[in-house]
């Protein structure tokens, strides 16, 4: 091998040897506890004499982000509309196919459709993944998570014995005013990222606020798509006042707090100018 | 969640690569506290079983028998659930990751407290069965052995007979408290469905539903794939504990 060879072309030639095993499936390491090696690394900068002594691991079949968030995404869309239009196994056959009285059912339905399609959207157009990939079983844990959900809040949503928001019109509209800014917030952050890796490259840069008003909550955050994400939900809970809308929008908060959490940690690590006003998820407090 | 990037699983080693791992033993203070804490369960179960033979020895039969000792057993359990969830913290926190065996210790709490609080407790009507008893004598001998085993290994002078009671009672308590805490829970179901308790229908403000009854009867399910895991490896446990001190012992 070539001391200016990169690990990626390293992974090629192993997967010669081992059809079995492709290049995302391998984690080359120079120590057996140590980090995986990224692609672009080289030989030569590596801390190796000689002859180089990699440890290889392999990580189960793989399966790409964009094909596990497309699976993950569709299934909440479906699974809402067999419960909003009342398929007959869900309520009972003397309920089949009616549809609810009450305006507010209808709406949650077109939120919560168009969150899931701008997800999936935004996955084929917007998003550059660092990672191109992740274990498979990882997508069966999420999938329930998603798809379980789904299900269990439309349940509750659209059921026949549904009761509508306690302050009415008011709280409704409220809600859908919030929602729609903090998707628009949410989709602007993810556009400005991913113009932070035009040009597929791999290295990490700072985000800025752009010109948009709703990245300006980059000067008070690191991972402002999360506290959009959070608001979104946070709205829904409150368009519906459903206790089910509720859990999810507080599991989503803490899962969401723990990325942000890792993302914020990563960027002091990697910057050493990184604007210390920035807290992870919540401005100025979390 | 759409995350451009990371987020989400990774797909390779995750977890705390960035501050070395520093695995210190507990200190002189941290040990002292342990060995107070673990004499005092002891104790307080040794309670329960004098509790427990007392009562028989007074009434004559084992029914009826969880009145005398319901207060030191609720008392003694909930306070194993603090602490054992103060332990799982400093685990994750101290070495990033917790070992299996916090966790499936710490199930074992949630189950206990559950039963004692949610079911036992919460539906007067079984208090009366003699399922009770058969888990409460299990969890009181097993509680005596492993506190006392914790004990005893905090001063580094572990008996061996406490150590293989540790690792060999289990085989015939473990299933024995398990059928206890399953026909208690089967025992109390149609008087959970009948009184509706801790149960809430549509509709209601909220648009939420809950029923105690369906939640139960999906708890004996979980016993079906939790049970033989935790029962399997407390075997596999018995095999390597109890076969390197034999190990020990020859080289000796």
């Amino acid at each position: 091998v070539e001391p200016n060879a990169t690990i990626r072309e390293i992974r090629l030639m192993f997967h010669k040897l081992y059809p079995r095993w492709y290049p995302a499936r391998q984690s080359i390491k120079l120590d057996p506890k140590g980090k995986s090696l990224r692609d672009e690394e080289i030989l030569q900068h590596l801390p190796v004499g000689t002859t180089a002594t990699l440890y290889f691991k392999d990580l189960g079949p793989q399966i790409g982000w964009t094909t596990v968030f497309l699976i993950e995404y569709t299934g909440p869309l479906f699974i809402y509309f067999l419960f909003y239009f009342r398929m007959p196994f869900v309520y009972g056959l003397d309920e089949r196919f009616t549809s609810s009285p009450h305006p507010v059912v209808n709406l949650a339905c077109i939120c919560h459709s168009f969150h899931y399609i701008k997800r999936l959207i935004e996955t084929v157009f917007v998003h550059r993944f660092s990672h191109g990939t992740m274990p498979l079983r990882n997508i069966v844990k999420n999938c329930l998570y998603y798809w379980g959900f789904a299900a269990w809040l439309a349940y509750y949503i659209n059921h026949p014995l549904y009761t509508p928001p306690s302050y009415g019109k008011k709280q409704i509209n409220f809600a859908v005013i919030m929602f729609l800014l903090c998707e628009a917030g949410n989709f602007s952050i993810h556009v400005a990222l991913s113009d932070l890796r035009r040009n597929g490259s791999k290295i990490r840069k700072i985000p800025y606020p752009t010109k948009n008003p709703f990245t300006w909550l980059f000067f008070f955050v690191s991972c402002p798509n999360y506290t959009y994400e959070v608001g979104t939900w946070i709205s829904f809970t409150i368009m519906t006042q459903c206790v089910p809308v509720g859990l999810f929008t507080l599991l989503c908060f803490i899962q969401m707090t723990i990325w942000a959490k890792d993302k914020h940690c990563t960027y002091l690590r990697e910057f050493k100018d990184y604007p210390s006003l920035r807290m992870p998820i919540i401005p100025f407090l979390l | 969640m759409a995350a451009s990037g990371s987020g989400g699983s990774r797909a390779d080693n995750g977890y705390g690569s960035q501050q070395p791992r520093r695995r210190k033993g507990p200190g002189a203070l941290a040990t002292a506290y342990l060995v107070i804490y673990n004499v005092v369960m002891t104790a307080g179960w040794l309670v329960i079983a004098v509790g427990l033979v007392r009562a028989y020895l007074a009434k004559g039969s084992y029914h009826s028998l969880y009145y005398s000792i319901e207060k030191p057993l609720k008392f003694f359990q909930t306070g194993a659930l603090l602490e054992s969830h103060k332990y799982l913290l400093i685990a994750k926190y101290l070495s990033g990751i917790v070992p299996s065996s916090v966790v499936l210790t710490a199930f074992q709490v949630m189950s206990r407290v559950f039963l004692t609080w949610a079911v036992t407790h919460s539906v007067k009507e079984v208090q009366t069965e003699d399922s009770v008893l058969l888990f409460v004598v299990a969890w009181t001998i097993t509680e005596i052995i492993r506190y006392s085993f914790y004990t005893f290994s905090l001063l580094n002078h572990l008996p061996y007979l406490i150590k293989w009671a540790r690792y060999t009672l289990f085989i015939v308590l473990y299933p024995m408290g398990v059928s206890g805490e399953l026909l208690t829970i089967y025992a109390a179901l149609p008087f959970v469905r009948q009184s509706g308790l801790y149960s809430i229908n549509l509709p209601n403000k909220y648009n939420f539903s809950f029923d105690y009854y369906t939640f139960l009867i999906l708890v004996m399910i979980s016993y079906i794939p939790i049970f033989p895991q935790l029962y399997f490896h407390m075997l596999h446990q018995r095999r390597k504990v109890l076969s390197h001190t034999e190990e020990h012992k020859k080289s000796e």
